[in-house]
């Protein structure tokens, strides 16, 4: 039986509202869910506080179109194909984007706890840096760390000494139970079930972690066919409460067996990432210029599409030009 | 292998030929790799096809043990996942992994480092008010943590090798035990989580070790460059007494592995 609720790109984006706390799927260029973020891009979501191991192209046309108040994170960039985060990286230092950083595996530890239903992760991780520097505290210096509002911990961290083997000191990571994981999957079924291939990020975390999940879904099949291999599977159908249909769903970053990353799109977006009115103009084609996914496919067109699309047994494009020679 | 062992002359590579081939060098065979994107996927496929075929890989999104037959561009690429042992996510390369003391050897970079080998990838300026952003810390101060030996492949400029780095984002030898802020050993703060540090910095001009007190020196000196030359790159009192002399070039063997085999598609290696 579904649990969930089948809804179109436009529904989804019109249930996120100004101010809500959010996670996402994926690793940096990978497994994204643009289709999904376009959609909030259009309908001008504002004040959005962001939580995530790791920031990528969604990240930086969040950014870019001022919908980013609070990044909670440590890395934003677009790998080869741009360096930098220029949005998340314009915002910290005009002082418009509140910056908390962490380390990947810090963040990692805050997922797991928001998971499991802990309220904190012990970990030795990146001790002895800046990070923990308390003058560093982004949100406490912003005055959100007073406990009035439930998704920001009242301390970035604490220390504390086991108190069963005596190994010293660990790091105690407050958990983060996000408002909405957004998550762009493989395959859904049509109870819900939940798969992805290959690498899993921290997907699965993302969706136990938050409150509501919306998935968009490369291609939905029957959940018979994905209960065949459980093992393969992330999230079980009743920890999922929205699912979107939409094939090319994370372009232009990657989805493994389905399309490569678009190198040339996204090298593209890096350069106009770098100014305001670049950007601007940059959105005005691709986001509001199109009425919806299904148009910014069609400006896409086929052969850019096909060059992308992965060899069903090695699980990448064999056909895209990636280097130089 | 080609077999042709014989050095290559300066002016007949690059210089990412020779951070690649040096770093290569630092994989002992049956090592536990994590290697982030670029410059350190080149030296453990090179590693791999030439002394140290036992030695895997381990990418922070999640493959471990990949054994790709097309270079990765990202750690996140499926490239890496292929024929891979496990194919999980950054819970299990992070604490099924690293924070459990598997890996013997890290490969990371940085825009800036100290004499303790404390880097900075995250801002320019004072934190709170930066002057210029970097991309971040990511994985960096993690595995530099937790790893047994680090190796920082970097950039020779002075304003990047600095007496004191912007903020530290990935620690070395001697740091803060905050929240007291206390400048102890890493082993002080660490305690039974201490494995190791960096133990070589590998640039354009030189490679860098750290001695007994977590100090760095002056190693070798790549090929076409002066012990002056790098001393006037660096932005601190450089230990040269422990120079060894000359820095292998590349062979002719190696280079063609580079790009014949490792980067054919010229993706790190234009």
């Amino acid at each position: 039986m579904a649990t969930f609720k089948k809804i179109s790109l436009q529904e989804a984006a019109g249930l996120i509202n100004d101010g809500d706390f959010l996670s996402f799927s994926g690793f940096t260029i990978w497994r994204r869910p643009m289709a999904l973020i376009y959609e909030m891009v259009r309908q001008q979501k504002k004040n959005l506080h962001l939580f995530e191991v790791n920031g990528g192209t969604h990240t930086e046309v969040l950014a870019g179109a001022g919908a980013v108040k609070v990044w909670e994170s440590c890395w934003v960039g677009h790998e080869l194909y741009g360096k930098l985060g220029e949005g998340i990286a314009r915002g910290q230092v005009e002082g418009s984007i509140i910056v908390e950083d962490y380390s990947h595996a810090q963040m990692v530890a805050r997922l797991l706890a928001g998971a499991y239903g802990l309220p904190f992760f012990p970990t030795a991780v990146s001790m002895g840096t800046d990070i923990l520097n308390p003058k560093y505290d982004m949100l406490s210096k912003a005055g959100l760390r007073d406990g009035s509002n439930p998704k920001i911990p009242v301390k970035k961290y604490d220390v504390a000494k086991d108190p069963f083997y005596g190994n010293g000191e660990l790091l105690m990571m407050p958990a983060a139970n996000p408002d909405w994981a957004l998550i762009y999957a493989s395959q859904v079924g049509d109870e819900g079930t939940v798969r992805v291939f290959s690498q899993t990020y921290v997907d699965a975390e993302v969706v136990k972690a938050a409150d509501k999940v919306i998935v968009i879904a490369e291609e939905i099949v029957p959940d018979s066919y994905l209960r065949q291999e459980p093992e393969k599977n992330l999230a079980a159908g009743y920890a999922i409460d929205y699912v979107v249909e939409c094939p090319w769903g994370a372009h232009p970053t990657g989805s493994q067996f389905f399309y490569d990353v678009d190198a040339d799109f996204i090298k593209n977006f890096y350069q106009v990432s770098k100014s305001k009115e670049a950007f601007d103009e940059w959105a005005d084609e691709w986001i509001f210029g199109v009425s919806g996914h299904e148009e910014y496919l069609d400006k896409l067109g086929i052969n850019r599409l096909q060059n992308l699309r992965a060899n069903s047994v090695l699980g990448y494009s064999t056909t895209v030009k990636r280097g130089t020679r | 292998m080609t077999g042709n062992n014989n050095y290559a002359k300066v002016g007949e590579y690059k210089p990412i030929d020779m951070l690649a081939c040096a770093a290569a060098k630092e994989v002992n065979d049956g090592d536990v790799v994590f290697a982030g994107t670029g410059l350190p996927m080149l030296a453990i496929a090179l590693a791999q096809l030439e002394q140290a075929p036992n030695a895997v890989c381990i990418y922070e999104a999640g493959s471990v043990d990949g054994r790709p037959i097309d270079l990765p561009t990202s750690v996140g690429d499926s490239r890496c996942a292929y024929q891979a042992s496990i194919a999980a996510g950054l819970a299990e390369t992070f604490y099924g992994q690293l924070h459990c003391g598997y890996v013997d050897l890290a490969f990371l970079g940085g825009a800036e480092i100290d004499m303790y080998g404390n880097v900075n990838t995250t801002v320019v300026g004072d934190y709170a008010a930066p002057q210029k952003r970097f991309t971040g810390s990511g994985g960096n101060p993690d595995i530099n943590s937790l790893a047994k030996r680090t190796v920082f492949i970097m950039l020779q400029e002075k304003r990047r090798f600095k007496e004191n780095v912007d903020y530290i984002t990935s620690p070395g030898w001697r740091i803060h035990r905050w929240p007291s802020g206390e400048w102890v050993h890493k082993k002080e703060v660490y305690g039974k989580y201490f494995f190791g540090g960096p133990t070589a910095v590998i640039t354009n001009m030189a490679v860098f070790r750290f001695d007994e007190n977590g100090l760095m020196y002056l190693d070798t000196v790549h090929p076409g460059h002066t012990v002056e030359e790098v001393r006037d790159n660096v932005g601190f009192d450089l230990n040269v007494s422990k120079v060894g002399g000359e820095t292998s070039p590349p062979t002719y063997g190696q280079l063609d592995l580079l790009y014949k085999k490792v980067d054919p598609e010229g993706i790190f290696l234009p």
